[in-house]
């Protein structure tokens, strides 16, 4: 049986072998999807996340676990991927396909699949790019609560605890996030509210 | 969007998300339940609001998640977190000392190879030489030597390394729009700064090449084939030219083992 989070970080306070490497394992994926949240770039955030693990194994004698771990290593995250944002030059960045025109057309609701074809990947990818930005559009507060839940599948009450607020806020600010992301879809791309069942209102 | 019908209705759309996120108690899931099952319009909601998140994965927002090689970053990030750990132990007030340590053990080698090596002078031969000063062999003279000619490269190749990973990541993360027309992307401060990398890289050269690190030497190999690539680049290149680029900065890792070979040369420099 795997290790709970809790018992899993105290092995990497007592440097328990392997135990490190096992939370590496477990949070990275997470981690990055926060840290695209934030930073918007595939380099940036697989940077900030190795940056995070860093400092979790240089900082590890200091946790305590009134925090559950992830809300720990999320905070770390964040702090650093605020810090980016405030550094970050005054270049603007653009994305390199926005340098691109972008094909209309959408028949996007599908699951990423083996058999996915080229055609399926581009449209895919689409809807990938209009839901970020729906998401990037968010007021602060609620992104970052929609990240936290949706990608860094963390517990309400430790979103609550991660971000010092009342779990009632946490609610809220996800049913608001939500709705405000399902108005963007069906603003930008009408063709997939109609998928999405939108139609069906009046 | 629609007006909600009542309070039953509101309460209800409130508590959608949650019921999605696993979030409600088992009470509070029956409750909607028997009004899902009442109302078609909340039911509606509920099939809406499920469809777009389950869109929404992180296979379908983070495409490139599935690029990555998770172990292999894992590895690297274990290794960089255990090699930064043991650099920040590395007491920082002996560093200066030791860098002059260093560089008077490099002055005291230096002179007894010359001694050594000397050849014919006058009033004595090559075979007349002196006893090993303070018990230097020539042997472990000439060792001596190579560790430090090593270290100096591995400081040329350190500062090299981390301007070409600045380079680098300005390429791939901050591309500029570019202003004229027949290309996408200004490269042109990129290009010109990889030029003059190539160029501080010829008179490294030497000192390079010495480098018995395979694993930097390879390293060295392939970004200075990216460097090439980006300064042969013209002042506005297409995006598809940075794509490739990008992608061969990721295959190869590039940026990633920079910041572990840069961070492992620190390690070992500072320790003298």
């Amino acid at each position: 049986m795997e290790p709970d989070d809790f018992a899993l970080m105290d092995g990497v306070k007592n440097d328990r072998e392997g135990a490190f490497e096992a939370l590496v394992g477990r949070y990275q994926r997470r981690l990055y999807r926060l840290a695209c949240g934030y930073l918007r770039n595939h380099e940036d955030a697989l940077d900030a996340v190795q940056e995070t693990l860093v400092r979790i194994y240089a900082a590890r004698g200091g946790y305590r676990p009134d925090a559950h771990p992830f809300t720990w290593a999320a905070r770390i995250l964040a702090n650093h991927c605020i810090d980016l944002l405030r550094q970050r030059r005054v270049r603007p960045a653009v994305s390199l396909e926005e340098t691109q025109t972008r094909p209309a057309g959408r028949d996007a609701l599908r699951l990423v699949s083996s058999e996915e074809s080229p055609h399926e990947r581009h449209e895919r990818r689409e809807l990938g790019r209009t839901i970020e930005e729906a998401i990037a559009a968010l007021p602060e507060t609620q992104r970052d609560i929609f990240m936290l839940r949706h990608f860094g599948e963390m517990r309400l009450e430790e979103i609550a605890a991660c971000r010092g607020c009342a779990l009632g806020t946490v609610k809220s600010s996800l049913h608001r996030a939500t709705r405000a992301l399902r108005e963007y879809l069906s603003r930008r791309e009408p063709a997939l509210a109609l998928e999405l069942g939108e139609g069906e209102r009046t | 969007m629609r007006r909600y019908a009542g309070r039953a209705c509101r309460a209800a759309r409130r508590a959608l998300p949650l019921r999605y996120y696993g979030a409600l108690s088992g009470r509070e899931e029956d409750a909607l339940a028997r009004h899902l099952l009442v109302c078609s319009a909340c039911g509606g909601e509920w099939e809406a609001l499920r469809k777009m998140l389950d869109a929404a994965g992180p296979a379908t927002v983070f495409p490139r998640e599935s690029e990555v090689d998770w172990d292999r970053f894992a590895r690297a990030t274990v290794e960089r977190s255990r090699a930064a750990a043991v650099a920040r132990r590395s007491p920082v007030p002996f560093r200066i000392p030791a860098l002059w340590a260093g560089l008077a053990a490099a002055a005291v080698v230096v002179a007894s190879l010359w001694t050594l090596r000397s050849p014919t002078r006058v009033g004595g031969d090559r075979t007349a030489l002196a006893p090993p000063v303070d018990g230097l062999t020539a042997e472990s003279a000439r060792e001596s030597a190579r560790m430090i000619e090593d270290r100096l490269a591995r400081r040329s190749a350190a500062r090299y390394l981390s301007d070409s990973r600045s380079l680098l990541l300005s390429l791939v993360q901050s591309p500029a729009r570019c202003r004229r027309s027949g290309g996408d992307v200004d490269v042109s401060l990129e290009a010109e700064r990889s030029r003059q990398l190539l160029r501080r890289q010829n008179l490294y050269e030497g000192d390079l090449e010495g480098l018995r690190d395979q694993r930097l030497a390879a390293l060295l190999r392939q970004l200075e084939s990216v460097l090439m690539q980006v300064a042969s680049l013209q002042d506005c290149a297409t995006a598809g030219q940075i794509r490739d680029l990008r992608e061969q900065i990721e295959q190869r890792q590039i940026l990633l083992r920079i910041d572990l070979v840069t961070r492992e040369i620190g390690g070992r420099t500072h320790v003298v």
